[in-house]
């Protein structure tokens, strides 16, 4: 028996993309087989996201030729999205819903599934949401507000909402960022039922771990160039992927600790009310000290009061020393409050010391402002085209890394990182570690709340679980990465 | 390469241009020569200096708008502001004879009572968006229209003529032959401008109206820095005011109105965007000259007066467009990864 080459449901052909002065893709070819998860990987800034949002067409590439099924488009720089609208679905990183309409209005918007001669029937509409919802197992009204929804029922819902208007192309761009692991078994199973159906996915992440369980072909780009087209998954290892997108060879740095267990602590906190019980803390010069636990175990929230950006429901945070110290925060989201992305480098890490770098009157001192930004840009290795770009137009690893400038800007003695890495590429993630790790050796107390084990293990001297707004363990010192993962699934 | 060189060297120009808020400086070169060959008298000193009085009413209400606008709220108050200001301090001043209440405060007090006033109107607004809460468009639409009410109940609905030298100095008075009031303008321009630009008040300011949580995260009081942007806001609006005042030489009931238009209108030619943190005090001045120059050409060429209100709706359309295809044009960059 013969078998025939299954002919690619999408082809791009030197697609190339500028934004202002940065050439975010270079001549890009892309191919997709009916019925194939194809993994597409690169760092922060290699040009992912742009590559599949032009093959969507929510950005319309300059030049190059886009071909989903029966749309074929020679690209101009003119918008061509309609013209794919049947042929392609996009789930971004953040969700896109409609914070005040219902959960079933949200799944079944503009489908004509649930219409009657142009009006939308609302019984049939609930009665298919509930339906959609209970094979998922997700267990929430579908008449409850999409705004009221936790983030990973919103992220599901984003991905349910495309993959329910029967496409035969799905993008999923970082789909798991916010999903617990039950969420994301869910997920996988749906995806691998869809394959079965014929229904192509490409599929971008930054957990390679993922990519080995449910891709079966991986692109790799760098710097808005393919580097590797269409390797099969099995012919790849972490190792080999991890140089591709690099370009050279990395090693994982490991934790240090410059704990000075004889100095007061810089912070404490007792009797802090979270939600029920109460939680005592202390942050030590030197120290690297991680909160850990379940989303929406209070982690960030005990993060939030210790900077003093969140009132406790009772109990105070203070200094043993009496004066509270200055603290830098990194909040969580860089996107939503890290940065100000139409100002330039130089005024977003202003923000973070105005008074300090003003003088008498309040105005800035500019003489002062500029050497001190340049030296807090190079303490955090930040890259830009000069300290006045503005920060919208960096990659996402040089944005987080403004953000640690800004958080450095006022000679903080401790400093409170929420999610420090969250979307950015190996090397940048590397390079922040670096900088803590400094941090700490100069004395400064690190506090750093995350939810991924690589990192607490690569940096905390010390772990602490919190479960239920209580704080329920404590790891300490030469601890392994098994009692880590244990500790934070909750099982030990 | 030479050219591609040429090339960016003229967009990082244009650039610069239009984001330092000059878009609109060559149309208003346009104008002026325009006016200068259609109507002969319009580059005399006389009607130039003319022009400077007539704007500086607006210029300062706009100024004191674009604080709030800049932090991406509104203030339709303003409005109210410029009228009931100047009447309160009037009605304290004139004596019962003139229509005042007989406390015939004096002059300074009376300077006094219109700002003090003005600012405690902004107060409130700001008490209202930050800690009631209120969408500033409903709340100072509301204090806009009772505010136009308490003229008239202050007032009695009567106008008050001379109501003293101290409130009517700065409007009326001239030094070396320039009007006190456009001194006043030129002097707030400058001041605030440098605010805007060098000032630790002006870095925050631009930071809430780009990204509110941002700021807050950095560790800037934003809610205290609105709340005073709507009292600045309220201090310059009472200021033109009792300029708007000693140019007439009276509290007139109607006094101020529509100004809120043209100030928004003005705001929006000169750069200002609505949704907050872009525009500055250089291209709020040009919005508020164009807008003078307009008003003051139709007046040279005679157009009847029902002509001159639609054809500066018209034109503040047009520059509107201009100035945000400026801006698009020239920013608007915005990478993904």
């Amino acid at each position: 028996m013969v078998v025939e080459p299954k002919a690619p449901i999408v082809e791009m052909r030197q697609i190339t993309k500028t934004f202002g002065s940065t050439r975010a893709l270079r001549g890009v070819d892309f191919t997709v087989l009916p019925g194939e998860i194809h993994a597409l990987l690169g760092r922060n800034g290699a040009g992912k996201s742009t590559l599949v949002s032009c093959l969507s067409g929510i950005v319309a590439a300059d030049s190059g030729r886009v071909r989903i099924g029966q749309a074929d488009i020679i690209a101009n720089g003119e918008s061509y999205a309609a013209a794919l609208r049947d042929e392609i679905a996009h789930v971004q990183q953040t969700p896109r819903l409609f914070d005040l309409l219902t959960v079933a209005e949200n799944l079944f918007l503009e489908n004509p599934a649930v219409r009657r001669r142009g009006w939308v029937s609302h019984r049939q509409m609930i009665a298919r949401a509930a339906q959609v919802l209970e094979t998922w197992g997700i267990e929430i009204s579908p008449t409850a507000l999409a705004g009221q929804l936790g983030a990973g029922t919103r992220q599901l819902l984003e991905i349910i909402k495309a993959l329910n208007r029967g496409v035969p192309v799905m993008i999923l761009d970082e789909p798991t960022a916010a999903l617990s692991n039950a969420e994301k078994r869910v997920l996988f199973d749906h995806v691998r039922a869809l394959k079965a159906q014929g229904v192509s996915f490409v599929y971008i992440s930054h957990h390679l771990d993922e990519v080995f369980e449910i891709a079966d072909t991986v692109t790799i780009l760098r710097d808005g160039q393919t580097v590797t087209e269409r390797a099969a998954v099995s012919s790849l290892d972490v190792e080999t992927i991890a140089d591709l997108m690099m370009g050279q060879k990395t090693q994982r740095s490991v934790r240090e600790d410059f704990t000075d267990a004889s100095a007061p602590p810089l912070l404490e906190a007792r009797g802090l009310r979270l939600g029920k019980g109460t939680v005592d803390f202390q942050v030590r010069k030197g120290e690297i000290v991680a909160l850990a636990g379940p989303v929406g175990s209070g982690k960030e929230d005990l993060a939030m009061i210790l900077a003093g950006h969140k009132a406790p429901l009772g109990g105070r945070v203070f200094s043993p020393s009496g004066k509270l110290p200055v603290i830098g925060l990194v909040p969580t989201d860089r996107h939503a409050s890290g940065y100000v992305g139409l100002l330039g480098v130089r005024e977003n890490v202003t923000l973070g010391g105005l008074d300090l770098l003003s003088g008498g009157l309040g105005f800035i001192d500019r003489g002062r402002e500029a050497a001190h930004v340049g030296d807090l840009a190079r303490r955090t290795n930040v890259i830009a085209a000069s300290l006045e770009q503005p920060v919208g137009q960096l990659s996402g690893g040089n944005q987080q890394k403004v953000v640690f400038a800004r958080a450095l800007c006022r000679d903080p003695q401790v400093i409170v990182a929420l999610s420090p890495t969250r979307g950015v590429d190996v090397g940048a993630k590397e390079q922040l570690y670096g900088l803590l790790r400094d941090l700490a050796a100069k004395g400064m107390g690190v506090v750093v709340v995350s939810d991924e084990e690589d990192e607490i293990s690569q940096l905390a001297n010390r772990v602490v679980i919190v479960f239920e707004e209580e704080i329920v363990g404590e790891l300490v010192g030469d601890y392994s990465m098994k009692d880590l993962i244990l500790r934070m699934e909750g099982v030990a | 390469m030479m050219v591609r060189a040429e090339r960016s060297r003229w967009q990082a120009f244009g650039q610069g241009f239009v984001a330092h808020g000059f878009t609109m400086y060559p149309v208003l070169l346009l104008l002026v020569i325009v006016g200068a060959v259609v109507a002969p008298r319009f580059l005399s000193t006389i009607n130039l200096i003319n022009i400077l009085e007539q704007v500086s009413v607006l210029g300062l209400t706009t100024i004191g708008l674009s604080f709030v606008v800049l932090i991406g709220r509104l203030d339709l108050s303003l409005e109210g502001i410029v009228g009931f200001a100047p009447m309160l301090a009037a009605v304290l001043m004139a004596s019962a004879s003139a229509g005042g209440y007989g406390v015939e405060l004096p002059g300074w007090a009376g300077l006094l009572v219109a700002l003090g006033s003005a600012g405690l109107i902004g107060f409130f607004n700001g008490f209202m968006v930050v800690r009631v809460g209120l969408n500033p468009f409903i709340s100072t639409l509301g204090l806009l229209v009772l505010l136009r009410g308490s003229i008239l109940i202050i007032s009695n609905g009567r106008s008050i003529y001379s109501p003293g030298a101290a409130l009517t100095y700065l409007g009326s008075a001239k030094i070396a032959g320039l009007p006190v009031s456009v001194l006043v303008f030129l002097a707030v321009a400058v001041l605030v401008g440098c605010i805007f630009q060098y000032h630790r008040y002006g870095r925050a300011l631009y930071a809430i109206g780009r990204n509110e949580e941002a700021a807050r995260a950095a560790g800037i009081d934003v809610d205290r820095v609105i709340w005073s942007a709507f009292v600045f806001a309220g201090l310059l609006a009472g200021l033109a005011g009792v300029l708007m005042t000693g140019r007439l030489d009276s509290a007139v009931t109607t006094q101020g109105e529509g100004i809120i238009f043209s100030a928004f209108a003005a705001a929006v030619i000169g750069g200002v965007s609505l949704g907050g943190g872009k525009g500055n005090i250089i291209g709020v001045v040009s919005g508020v000259l164009l807008i003078g120059v307009i008003n003051n050409l139709l007046t040279l060429a005679q157009v009847p007066s029902f002509y001159v209100q639609a054809s500066t709706g018209a034109v503040i359309i047009v520059a509107a467009v201009l100035t945000t295809l400026a801006s698009r044009r020239s920013s608007g960059v915005k990478t993904r990864t």
